[in-house]
């Protein structure tokens, strides 16, 4: 549940915008002021409100957001104090937007420094005609969301059959239906309660069959990227154990897959594109790492994942930095295996996580080098013959999910 | 049969094209322009498209909006001399991007795919 400071005492909102935070109290004006004047523009005949949904932040984040000057009304919700977590957030966002009574709700990230008036337009719009889920596209450097083009973008697509380019992108909108069905999950583990809530959200929307579509958002995201081999913390294992966690659930709809199909795009003709600021990745450090793991994972390695691919990891990690590889296809099976060990809960899963982050950062490794003399557009063929690769290995995901128990 | 619609306004193309994939067993019915493109769907109710970017009246990527926007779920393949224009934020809108070349394979290989493709528009029965 949630605390509560709402001093217009709003008793109904066609539109929301949510803002969930955790210590932003430095940058959360922007999204605010962003969101108030997109409201205003493109939805004066609405009743519109910009909740803040924290977890209780100690820098003065809701001072920072009840003091944003805007014209539309604002409500602070956080959970309790000691309730961390985006997904808590989320969920009451989700409560509060159903006694609401909204048709519509936008979420946009509280660090996001290039949102402009014209996102709330984009991620709200659709959602008044025919759609219940939006994603966002946006241009990102080629080294940001090493998670999302190696992990979430490949596997979804090639799982669910939906072509949905930033399923973690953090800012979405979604139907009030779909906020319903949201609260009705049965499934709000610890790791959806906290990172995992963005890439549940995805799936769960495809799951119900929600139409969905990607809105074209116009300028590149800016916020706070980070070098990843720097500091992956709990996002990794909570992302990607919330894939996981999905695909067991819904196994019924994704074995029925065949390919991936297109999804709708909203919003273009939005002028030039803006190119996105640079992102720095350590190269060295991340050979270092995934080296490294043999010397901690090695034996459990040689458990997890078939004979086959164990010794193609083997060979892997003879190569030199100059000359590493990490093929596509052998992580896209690697990652399938890992999957099937999840599921079948051999060792336990957190550890099972734990050691699926030296071969992330191995992958990374050699993605980043191969990208290296690319443009963004080249990286994006990439990362597209990346898909292709996962998707040709589905043959083997059932297989593996079916056969192994 | 599966029905395969090639819109594309060179000739020779049609032609070469329509040979080839009636030989992989496909009933080919081709148009030189994007003009009715709406209302040729509607008539002939292909099974999938194939559709040239840059043709002389009409850009491929335009009527590739035009044809979501009617029939969001048929497979259109978009077949371009040029790579450059999957740079365009609208061919993301295409079931698969080929760049052409005398050798069809890609493109055959593409064209099964995107027939073969399935993804379920409603959850499982014994969910909620």
């Amino acid at each position: 549940m949630y605390i509560e400071e709402d001093p217009h005492n709003i008793k109904a909102a066609d539109l929301v915008v949510g803002i969930p935070s955790y210590n932003e109290a430095g940058l959360i004006s922007c999204p605010t002021e962003k969101a108030s004047e997109g409201l205003v523009k493109y939805f004066g005949d609405k009743n519109s409100v910009i909740i803040n949904c924290d977890n209780n932040s100690s820098d003065g984040t809701r001072q920072a957001f009840m003091n944003t000057s805007t014209e539309v009304p604002k409500i602070y919700l956080s959970t309790p104090p000691g309730v961390k977590g985006k997904g808590n957030n989320l969920r009451n966002l989700f409560r509060k937007s159903r006694d609401l009574g909204a048709q519509a709700i936008v979420v946009v990230d509280a660090d996001l420094k290039s949102i402009t008036p014209r996102w709330i337009k984009n991620l709200a719009e659709p959602l008044f005609e025919d759609f219940g889920f939006v994603a966002p596209l946006y241009v990102r450097h080629k080294y940001d969301g090493t998670i999302t083009n190696n992990i979430a973008y490949p596997i979804i697509r090639s799982v669910y059959g939906r072509r949905v380019r930033q399923p973690i992108g953090g800012d979405f909108g979604f139907s009030g239906e779909l906020a319903e069905i949201y609260l009705n999950q049965a499934d709000w583990a610890p790791s959806v309660a906290e990172f995992g809530i963005d890439i549940w959200m995805t799936t769960t929307a495809m799951c119900h069959g929600i139409p969905i579509c990607q809105s074209y958002m116009g300028r590149p995201k800016v916020h706070k990227p980070k070098d990843p081999g720097e500091s992956l913390g709990p996002m990794f294992l909570q992302v990607v154990g919330t894939i996981f966690d999905m695909m067991i659930k819904n196994v019924e709809f994704w074995k029925e897959v065949r390919w991936s199909k297109p999804t709708a795009i909203f919003g273009f003709g939005l002028g030039e594109m803006e190119m996105p600021p640079p992102v720095e990745v350590d190269v060295e450090r991340l050979y270092d790492k995934f080296q490294a793991g043999f010397a901690d994972y090695n034996t459990i390695w040689g458990k997890l994942i078939s004979a086959n691919l164990y010794k193609k990891l083997g060979e892997v990690k003879t190569l030199s930095l100059t000359n590493f590889e990490f093929p596509a296809n052998l992580w896209a099976e690697i990652l399938i295996d890992f999957a099937v060990a999840y599921k079948n809960g051999l060792n336990n899963k957190k550890k099972i996580m734990e050691t699926l982050i030296p071969l992330y950062y191995g992958r990374t490794c050699s993605f980043v080098i191969e990208l290296e003399p690319m443009t963004i557009q080249q990286a994006e063929d990439l990362i597209e013959d990346q898909c292709g690769v996962f998707e040709h290995a589905k043959p083997y995901l059932l297989k593996r999910w079916f056969d192994t128990k | 049969m599966k029905k395969i619609l090639i819109v594309d306004d060179e000739e020779v193309i049609r032609m070469l094209y329509a040979e080839e994939l009636e030989d992989e067993g496909y009933k080919v019915i081709t148009s030189g322009t994007g003009h009715r493109l709406i209302e040729i769907i509607q008539e002939e109710r292909p099974d999938l498209v194939v559709l040239d970017i840059k043709m002389a009246e009409h850009n491929g990527l335009d009527l590739l909006q035009d044809i979501r926007k009617e029939f969001y779920n048929i497979p259109v393949i978009l077949c371009s001399a040029y790579s450059t224009f999957k740079g365009d934020l609208k061919s993301i809108a295409a079931d698969y991007y080929v760049v052409k070349s005398a050798d069809l394979s890609e493109l055959k290989q593409k064209i099964k795919m995107a027939l073969e493709g399935h993804v379920p528009t409603h959850p499982p029965e014994n969910e909620a």
